[in-house]
C-alpha cells in the first residue's frame, strides 16, 4: 500500500533532529463523543465544568497522548509498534477550543543488538506556549538484517 | 501566561460562546437530564481502591470502536481501517497485514477496567502520568483481557494519588501486547 507518513527515522538520523509537528483544536464536539469523555460533563459541558470550578470542558488527558503517538507514527512507522515506549505527564488541562501543536526532538540515539534506541522529548503545548503534556517516547529501529516486517 | 490568560480574541470567542454546542431549550433539559443520571452517590477514588485490588474484562476491538477512537483524535492513518463507508467492514492493510488498533487505544480503555464500572463513576478524578510500553500490534477484531491492579496509594504534595499497573492479553494468542503504569489525582 501507499504510505502517507513523513520521512522516517533511520540509523542515519542525529540526535536534536525534530519531529514534524501537528495541530489539533480541542473541539467540544469531540472532547465529549462516546468514547472519549462522555462518561464526565467535565468534558463538553460548560456549565457543569463551571459548577466543578473550571474555566471551560477539559480534554481527557489521553487524547493529547494519541496526538503525541500520531506524531510518532508518522516519523517511526511500524517500528512504534513494536518495543516502543511512551511516558506523558499531564500538567495542565487542554481546555475547550484551544489549538494544540505537538512536538518532539530527538535526545539520545543508542546502539542496541537490534539497531538504534532512539529516546525522543515530546510534549504538546497551546498556542501561546503553555505547555499541557510532556513525555518522552523510546522506540527501537533496526537495522535491515534485524528488520523482520520489511 | 497560563491557560486562564488566552489571548484576548480567543477569551471573547469563549465568553461569547462561539465554540459552545448551539442548543434550544429541549436540548438543554435533555443534558441536564443526562448529567443528573451520571450524578450518582460518588466517593473519592481514594476511598473506593484498596492496594492490591485486581480488576479484569475483556473487549473486543471491533472496526467500529476503533474508528470512534481514532476519529475523535482526527488520526486518519488507514493503517487503522477495518471499517469504510458503504463497503463497511473489510479487513484492511498495515505493515503488518490487515488493520491493526492505534498505538496507545489500550491506555484509553484501561480507564474503564480500572474504576469498578459496576460502581458509580468517581467524578472528581484526573489521570495525571502514564507510561506505556507498546509490545507488538493488535489486530482490529482482536478480543483483549485488561487486567489492571491498585499497586500503590501516596500523597505527593499534599495531593492524593492511586497507582495502577495494567497489563492488555490478545486472546488470539495469549500473548501481552500492551502494559501501563498510570496515576489518577484523586479528590
Amino acid at each position: 500500500m501507499k504510505e502517507n507518513l513523513g520521512e522516517q527515522v533511520t540509523g542515519e538520523t542525529p540526535v536534536g533532529w525534530r519531529l514534524q509537528t501537528i495541530k489539533k483544536r480541542a473541539v467540544i464536539q469531540l472532547m465529549g463523543s462516546r468514547v472519549w469523555g462522555r462518561f464526565n460533563p467535565n468534558h463538553w459541558d460548560v456549565d457543569y465544568a463551571k459548577s466543578t470550578g473550571l474555566s471551560a470542558p477539559i480534554q481527557t488527558g489521553e487524547m493529547t497522548s494519541a496526538y503525541i503517538s500520531e506524531m510518532c507514527v508518522n516519523h517511526f512507522g511500524r517500528h512504534f509498534f513494536c518495543g516502543s515506549r511512551v511516558a506523558c505527564k499531564y500538567i495542565n488541562a487542554t481546555v475547550a477550543d484551544e489549538v494544540i501543536s505537538v512536538h518532539g526532538v530527538i535526545s539520545q540515539k543508542l546502539v542496541v543488538e537490534e539497531g538504534w534506541r532512539f529516546v525522543v522529548d515530546v510534549w504538546c503545548e497551546n498556542e501561546v506556549g503553555d505547555k499541557k503534556t510532556v513525555g518522552t517516547v523510546e522506540v527501537t529501529v533496526p537495522t535491515a538484517d534485524k528488520d523482520e516486517i520489511q | 501566561m497560563t491557560s486562564d490568560e488566552r489571548d484576548p480574541a480567543t477569551a471573547e470567542k469563549a465568553t461569547q460562546g462561539h465554540w459552545v454546542r448551539p442548543q434550544t431549550e429541549m436540548q438543554r433539559e435533555q443534558t441536564r437530564v443526562f448529567i443528573e443520571s451520571l450524578e450518582e452517590d460518588c466517593q473519592p477514588y481514594w476511598e473506593m481502591v484498596e492496594v492490591g485490588d485486581v480488576l479484569s474484562r475483556e473487549l473486543c476491538l471491533t472496526p467500529e470502536l476503533v474508528v470512534m477512537y481514532a476519529d475523535g483524535v482526527e488520526d486518519f492513518n488507514p493503517w487503522y481501517e477495518a471499517w469504510k463507508m458503504n463497503v463497511w467492514r473489510i479487513p484492511g492493510v498495515s505493515p503488518f497485514g490487515s488493520a491493526i488498533v492505534p498505538p496507545l487505544l489500550l491506555s484509553h480503555f484501561i480507564l474503564s477496567v480500572q474504576f469498578d464500572h459496576t460502581k458509580p463513576f468517581s467524578i472528581g478524578s484526573i489521570h495525571t502520568f502514564h507510561d506505556s510500553e507498546i509490545i507488538a500490534p493488535i489486530y482490529v477484531g482482536a478480543t483483549v483481557q485488561i487486567k489492571t491492579e491498585a499497586i500503590e496509594k501516596f500523597v505527593k504534595r499534599d495531593r492524593r494519588y492511586v497507582r495502577h499497573r495494567a497489563e492488555v492479553y490478545d486472546l488470539s494468542d495469549g500473548e501481552v501486547k500492551f502494559r501501563e503504569t498510570r496515576d489518577i489525582l484523586s479528590l
